[in-house]
C-alpha cells in the first residue's frame, strides 16, 4: 500500500499499464507536455514520447471517433476528455459509434476503448464545465461506467477499464484529484466492474452515493452514529454493469435507502437506482426511497449559489430521518 | 333519484346532532313518516321521522357519530340506484365508507366513533375473536378517507411473516402509516404468540404477565377478559346531552367568578300554606312554594335575575324560573315561564308536566330554553345543604337542602323546627357579596313571612 | 499483359465487381419492392466505379468505412454478397445477424470498419484506423468512403484536420453524386469541387470523374502509395451520380429526369466495358464476368431467402464483449 492522491493514482496506472501493453496510448487536449490540465498525464510524455501522450487538436468528436477506429484497428487508446461536459461536442462520436458499434456490427467488433475525464462542481467552473454526466452513458447501452471515488477506486477502475475489450467511460471528479488514500502496489491491481462497495456496514439505512458524495455520506454517517442511527454507505463503484443485488441485499436489511449524488436529481441515476430497488426490494421498503441531487437548474457560478443548488450533508440527514419516520426530519 | 338525509336543525340554536339510534337498516325500504333515525341534541332525544318513501341505500353516519346540521347522515333511493355522486358531492361527506371512521370534518365525532369502535363487542358485536380488550385507537389516522391502512411493504411483509394483525396498530410515518418501528412497538410488548394471536390486533396494556420475565401468557389474556365478562365496564359516550353538560358546567367554572352565601329558613308557614291548599284538595309542593317565592325575589332584586357576556349584564323583569329536573342519563332544566306572574297551583301544574315531559325527553326548545335564573333541588334526597353550578349564562342558581326537623333557638328557649337550607351560587363578577345577601336574605324573609306578599 | 496500373484480369475483376454490385442493388430494389426487405435502403446505382476501382488498389488488410449508401463498398471490399443481402433482410445469417441492416455492414476482420448510418459518421473513424496502423507501422492505409453532404459536417473537418496534423496514411475518397437527399451540391457546399477543401488542411485535393474507372485509378493509386510510404493523406472527390432516389420511392421533385437519363448515359458499367473492349479484351471474356456476377447475385438472394430470423432469445447478446446482456 502506498498513500497517493486520486490523480496520482490514475496517472500511475496508466503508466504501468502503457508500460505493460504498448497498445495502450493516451490521447487528449493538452495531454503531452502540460500533462493534462489536472495532471492526470504530468511527465508520461517523458517516457513515453508525444505518440503515446499525444496531443489533440480541440476536436473531441473527431479524436473520439479517431479513438473508436483505433480500437477497432488493434491499439488500446485512452481518450482523456479534459471536462466530461464536452462529451455532448462528441455526442454521435459516443453515443451513435463507440456505444452501438459491437453490437450493431453483430458483435463482430471489440472496441477495447477507455473514456475517461472529470466532472462536477468544486471549482467555480460554472454550468457547461461542472456537470454530472453520468446518466447519459448509464441510459445508453454499450458503455461501462465507472465513477471511482478514492484514490484505490481510481486505480483499480481505470485498470480494469484499460484491460476491458469494451469501450469504457470513468467519469472522475475535480473535486477528488487532491484527495489522498492508500493505493494497493499490486500491478496487477484491478477492481472488477459491477462489485459495489459497501464503505460503512450499518442497520437502519442504506445510503447509495457516488464521487464526493461517498465521503460526505461517511462523514453524515460518524455524526449520526451519535445519535443512534447506523447508516450503511454504499458506492456502486460501477453504474455499468450495476451491481444492484449489492444494493438491494443492503435494503432489504435496512429497509431505507437514500440516494445521493451530484448530478441532477431529475431523470439523474437515482431515479434508476431507486426504480430498480423497489422493483426488487419492494416489500422491504418502510419508508419511500429518497432522492438527492442537483436541483433542475444549470450550475451556477458563485460558490453559495452553486452550494444551493447541489445537495448538502444536512440534506443527507434530513433524507436520512425522513426514511426513519423521525418528527425532527 | 336518491334523495339525501340531512342532520336536521331542530331549534334555533341547534348545531349539531348526535345519531343514536338507526331505527331502519341500511338496505331496508322505509316510508315517508315512519321513524328512522333517533338522535340527541345538546338537551334531548329526538326520534325524527324519514322525509322520503325507498329504501335506505346507505347509512353515511353512524350511530354515536356526532354530525353538523344540514350534513348528510344517509341516502333514501331506489334499489341498486348509483349514489357515488351523492357520495362524493360535498367533501365533508366524501370518501365516508361503512365500517370506517370518518375522519375530517368533526374532530369530536370521529373520536367518538373511533371510540365506539374500540368496543365493538358492546356497541355493534364483535365479529371476530369474542375478546374484549382495550384496542389502541385513539389516533385513527391509520386509516385513511378510503378505508385503506396505511403500512410501509417492509412493516406489512414483517407484520404477515410474524402474523401480526396490524390494522389496530397505529402509525408515525407519513399520513399515519404504519413503519417497521411501530411494529417493534408493538412486538417490543413481551408475549407468547399464542397470546398475541388470541390478542389479535390489541395492545396489551393493562395486562401484566404471568411468564418468566414478565412475558404475557395466554392465559393473563384470558383471565383478563373472564374478569371483563364478569364485571365489565359500562361505557358512556360524553355525547349528546352529557357533552353539553359537560361542556357548560365546564365552562361555568372556568368562566366564572362564583361565590356562595348560605341561609338558613324555617319553613314553618310553608308548611302551614302546603296543608292549606292540600285542604282544599289541591297540591302544591314545597319547591312550588320556593319558585314561587324566589320569583318574587327576583322580581324585587332584579341584579339576580339576570343574564350576562362578556361586556354586558342584561337584567331581566321577568322571571323565566329554570328548574333541574334530573332525567334517567342526566339533568335538565325547563323553565317556567314569567313565574313570577303565576299562582302556586300554576305553578304546580306547569312544574309537574315540565318534569314529566323532561323524563320522557319529550321537551321543546322552548320549554328548557331562556330561564333568567335556576333553582335545584335535592332535598329528596336528604341533603341538607349542597352547592351548585350556574347555570350560564345566568348569574346565579340556588340550591334547595332538605326540610329537616331541626332544635332552633327562639326567645331564650330550644323549639323544633321546620329548617331548609339555601345555598346561593352567584357570579362575583356580576353580583356583589352585600346585594346576593341582602337577596337570599329577602328570600328567607319572604318564606318565614309569606303574608309580605300582601305587600 | 498490364494496361496502365492495372493487369486486365484486375481490370475485369473491377468490371466484375460493378456488375456484381448493380445486380446487387437491382435484387435489393426488386426485394425491397416485393416487400422482402424492411427498413431504409440507399442503393448506389450509377456510382459503381468508384467503390470498386479503390478496393481493387487495396490489401486485404486495409481499411475502409463507409456510408449508409454503402453496399458497394461493402462488396468491393470483399464482403459475401450473400451474408451481404441477409443482412439487408435483416438474416441471422448477415454480416451483423441482423442487428444492422443495409445502413451498418460491417466485417472488421476483413477491414471493413463499416456502413454508417450517421452521415460523416466514419471519417473519423477511419482516420482512428489510420492512427493505429501508424502507431503499429503495419503498413495498412485506411479509405473513407462518403458523399458530398458528408463535407459540410463538423466531424468531417476534424477528422481531415486530425489526419494531416498526424500525416495518417488514410484517404478520404468523396463520392460526389450531386445531391444530399434533395438538396443539390451548389446549394449545401461552398466550394465548387470538394477537392478544394483539401487545402484548408494542407492536404492534396484531387477532383476525378467518377464514372471513368481508367480516371479514378492513377488518382487512388498515388494516394495509396504515398500513405503507405508516410506521407499522409489526400482527399480525392469523385463525380458521379445516383441514378436512382434516395430511397425506394423517393418521387425526386428536386431533379428532372432529363438530367437522370443523360446521368445514365454515361453509366460507369458501360463505359468501363468499352474500356475493356478497346483494350482488346473479348466480348466473351466481359460476358462470362457478367454472368459470373449475375451468378452470384442469384445465389446470394436464394442464400438470404433462406436463411433464418434471428432469434428474439439472444437480443441482448453482444452489447458488451464476452457478456451476456444487462438489464
Amino acid at each position: 500500500m502506498s498513500v497517493k492522491t486520486y490523480v496520482q493514482a490514475i496517472r500511475e496506472t496508466m503508466r504501468d499499464e502503457m508500460r505493460r501493453d504498448e497498445k495502450v496510448f493516451v490521447m487528449g487536449e493538452d495531454v503531452e507536455v502540460l500533462g493534462g490540465i489536472f495532471g492526470a498525464t504530468r511527465d508520461l510524455v517523458k517516457e513515453f514520447g508525444p505518440d503515446r501522450i499525444r496531443n489533440t487538436p480541440i476536436s473531441e468528436a473527431g479524436f473520439i471517433s479517431a479513438g473508436l477506429g483505433a480500437a477497432c484497428a488493434g491499439m488500446r487508446p485512452i481518450v482523456e476528455l479534459m471536462y466530461m461536459d464536452f462529451a455532448l461536442v462528441a455526442g454521435d462520436s459516443l453515443i451513435n459509434q463507440v456505444a452501438k458499434t459491437r453490437y450493431i456490427f453483430g458483435g463482430k467488433a471489440r472496441v477495447p476503448l477507455v473514456i475517461r475525464g472529470q466532472q462536477g462542481v468544486g471549482r467555480g467552473n460554472a454550468a457547461t464545465h461542472s456537470q454530472s454526466v453520468e446518466a447519459i452513458f448509464m441510459h445508453f447501452p454499450g458503455f461501462k461506467l465507472a465513477m471511482p471515488s478514492t484514490p484505490a477506486d481510481a486505480a483499480g477502475l481505470l485498470r480494469t477499464a484499460i484491460r476491458d475489450d469494451n469501450p469504457v467511460i470513468v467519469i472522475e471528479h475535480k473535486a477528488l484529484y487532491i484527495t489522498k488514500g492508500e493505493v494497493p502496489d499490486d500491478p496487477d491491481f484491478m477492481i472488477p466492474f459491477g462489485k459495489a462497495n459497501i464503505v460503512r456496514s450499518g442497520k437502519d439505512v442504506t445510503v447509495i452515493a457516488t464521487h464526493t458524495y461517498v465521503k460526505k455520506a461517511l462523514d453524515v454517517a460518524e455524526k449520526l452514529a451519535q445519535e443512534g442511527i447506523d447508516v450503511e454507505v454504499i458506492d456502486p463503484r460501477t453504474l455499468v454493469p450495476l451491481d444492484i443485488a449489492t444494493l438491494t441485499d443492503s435494503v432489504r436489511k435496512t429497509g431505507r435507502a437514500v440516494i445521493v449524488h451530484e448530478a441532477h436529481r431529475t431523470g439523474g441515476i437515482g431515479a434508476e437506482l431507486a426504480s430498480q430497488i423497489y422493483e426488487l426490494a419492494f416489500p422491504y421498503l418502510d419508508a419511500p426511497i429518497e432522492r438527492l441531487g442537483a436541483k433542475s437548474c444549470p450550475l451556477p457560478f458563485n460558490l453559495g449559489l452553486e452550494n444551493a443548488v447541489v445537495p448538502q450533508p444536512d440534506d443527507i440527514v434530513r433524507a436520512i430521518k425522513r426514511t426513519l419516520h423521525l418528527k425532527e426530519a | 333519484m336518491a334523495n339525501k338525509v340531512i342532520m336536521p336543525k331542530q331549534g334555533l340554536q341547534m348545531t349539531e346532532g348526535t345519531i343514536t339510534k338507526w331505527l331502519i337498516p341500511e338496505g331496508e325500504s322505509v316510508k315517508k313518516d315512519q321513524p328512522l333515525f333517533e338522535m340527541e341534541t345538546d338537551k334531548l332525544t329526538i326520534t325524527i321521522d324519514s322525509p322520503f318513501d325507498g329504501v335506505l341505500l346507505k347509512i353515511v353516519r353512524k350511530e354515536w357519530e356526532t354530525v353538523p346540521i344540514t350534513e348528510m347522515i344517509a341516502i333514501i333511493g331506489q334499489p341498486g340506484e348509483d349514489i357515488s355522486s351523492l357520495l362524493t358531492e360535498s367533501p365533508a361527506v366524501s370518501g365516508i365508507s361503512a365500517g370506517s371512521n370518518q375522519a375530517g370534518s368533526n374532530p369530536a365525532g370521529s373520536k367518538l366513533a373511533a371510540f365506539q369502535e374500540s368496543f365493538p363487542s358492546k356497541m355493534s358485536g364483535n365479529e371476530n375473536s369474542g375478546i374484549c380488550l382495550p384496542k389502541n385507537s385513539q389516533d385513527s389516522s391509520f386509516v385513511t378517507k378510503s378505508g385503506r391502512i396505511l403500512i410501509s411493504p417492509r412493516a406489512k411483509r414483517i407484520a404477515e411473516e410474524k402474523g401480526i394483525e396490524y390494522s389496530q396498530i397505529s402509525g408515525s410515518g407519513k399520513d399515519g402509516m404504519i413503519v417497521e418501528k411501530d411494529l417493534n412497538a408493538y412486538l417490543s410488548v413481551k408475549a407468547t404468540p399464542l397470546a398475541r394471536k388470541m390478542a389479535g390486533s390489541s395492545l396489551f396494556s393493562g395486562i401484566s404477565g404471568s411468564g418468566s420475565n414478565g412475558r404475557i401468557r395466554c392465559a393473563d389474556l384470558t383471565s383478563t377478559s373472564q374478569q371483563e365478562e364478569i364485571e365489565p365496564d359500562t361505557i358512556i359516550p360524553i355525547a349528546g346531552m352529557r357533552r353539553v353538560i359537560s361542556e357548560n358546567m365546564t365552562s361555568s367554572l372556568h368562566n366564572m367568578a362564583q361565590a356562595n352565601h348560605k341561609i338558613r329558613v324555617d319553613m314553618s308557614e310553608s308548611v302551614k300554606i302546603r296543608a292549606a291548599f292540600k285542604s282544599r284538595d289541591e297540591s302544591v309542593s314545597f319547591n312550588d312554594i320556593v319558585i314561587a317565592t324566589v320569583a318574587r325575589a327576583l322580581i324585587e332584586m332584579p341584579w339576580m335575575n339576570a343574564v350576562a357576556d362578556d361586556k354586558m349584564i342584561y337584567r331581566k323583569h321577568y322571571v323565566n324560573m329554570g328548574v333541574a329536573v334530573a332525567i334517567e342519563n342526566g339533568l335538565i332544566v325547563p323553565t317556567i315561564r314569567n313565574a313570577d306572574r303565576k299562582s302556586l297551583p300554576q305553578i304546580h301544574e306547569e312544574m309537574a308536566s315540565l318534569a314529566k315531559k323532561a323524563k320522557k325527553g319529550e321537551l321543546s326548545k322552548e320549554e328548557y330554553s331562556d330561564g333568567t335564573f335556576t333553582i335545584t333541588n335535592l332535598g329528596m334526597f336528604g341533603l341538607d345543604e349542597f352547592v351548585a353550578i350556574i347555570n350560564p349564562p345566568q348569574v346565579g342558581i340556588l340550591a334547595v337542602g332538605a326540610i329537616t326537623e331541626t332544635p332552633v333557638v327562639e326567645k331564650g328557649s330550644v323549639v323544633i323546627r321546620p329548617i331548609m337550607s339555601l345555598t346561593l351560587t352567584y357570579d362575583h363578577r356580576i353580583v356583589d357579596g352585600a346585594p346576593a345577601a341582602k337577596f337570599l336574605h329577602r328570600v328567607k324573609e319572604l318564606l318565614e313571612n309569606p303574608y309580605l306578599y300582601l305587600l | 499483359m498490364k494496361k496502365g496500373i492495372l493487369a486486365t484480369e484486375e481490370l475485369l475483376n473491377i468490371y466484375e465487381m460493378m456488375n456484381l454490385i448493380r445486380d446487387f442493388e437491382m435484387q435489393a430494389v426488386s426485394f425491397f419492392e416485393g416487400n422482402v426487405l424492411r427498413g431504409s435502403v440507399h442503393l448506389c446505382i450509377g456510382q459503381e466505379a468508384t467503390p470498386a476501382s479503390v478496393c481493387q488498389l487495396l490489401r486485404p488488410d486495409d481499411y475502409i468505412s463507409s456510408t449508409h449508401r454503402g453496399h458497394g463498398h461493402c462488396l468491393a471490399k470483399g464482403a459475401d454478397p450473400g451474408k451481404a443481402m441477409a443482412e439487408l433482410m435483416g438474416k441471422d445469417t448477415g454480416y451483423c445477424r441482423g442487428r444492422g441492416g443495409s445502413m451498418h455492414i460491417a466485417d472488421v476482420e476483413s477491414g471493413n470498419l463499416g456502413a454508417n448510418a450517421i452521415v460523416a459518421g466514419g471519417v473519423a473513424i477511419a482516420v482512428g484506423a489510420a492512427l493505429a496502423s501508424q502507431m503499429q507501422q503495419n503498413g495498412r492505409v485506411a479509405v473513407s468512403f462518403f458523399g458530398e453532404g458528408a463535407t459540410n459536417e463538423g466531424v468531417f473537418h476534424e477528422a481531415l484536420n486530425l489526419a494531416s496534423v498526424w500525416k495518417l496514411p488514410v484517404i478520404f475518397v468523396c463520392e460526389n453524386n450531386g445531391y444530399g437527399i434533395s438538396v443539390p451540391a451548389w446549394q449545401s457546399t461552398s466550394v465548387k469541387d470538394v477537392s478544394q477543401r483539401a487545402q484548408a488542411y494542407d492536404m492534396e485535393g484531387v477532383t476525378v470523374d467518377g464514372n471513368d474507372v481508367m480516371a479514378i485509378l492513377p488518382v487512388v493509386k498515388n494516394a495509396i502509395d504515398k500513405a503507405r510510404s508516410g506521407g499522409g493523406p489526400t482527399l480525392i472527390e469523385c463525380k458521379t451520380y445516383r441514378w436512382l432516389g434516395h430511397w425506394t420511392g423517393d418521387p425526386q421533385p428536386y431533379r428532372t429526369r432529363e438530367e437522370v437519363d443523360d446521368w445514365k448515359k454515361k453509366c460507369p458499367i458501360k463505359r468501363m466495358r468499352k474500356a475493356l473492349l478497346e483494350l482488346g479484351v473479348s466480348e466473351k471474356e466481359i460476358g462470362e464476368r457478367e454472368r459470373k456476377a449475375k451468378e452470384r447475385i442469384d445465389a446470394a438472394a436464394d442464400f438470404a431467402l433462406k436463411s433464418p430470423e434471428p432469434d428474439p432469445a439472444h437480443v441482448l447478446d453482444n452489447v458488451f464483449f464476452e457478456e451476456e446482456g444487462i438489464r
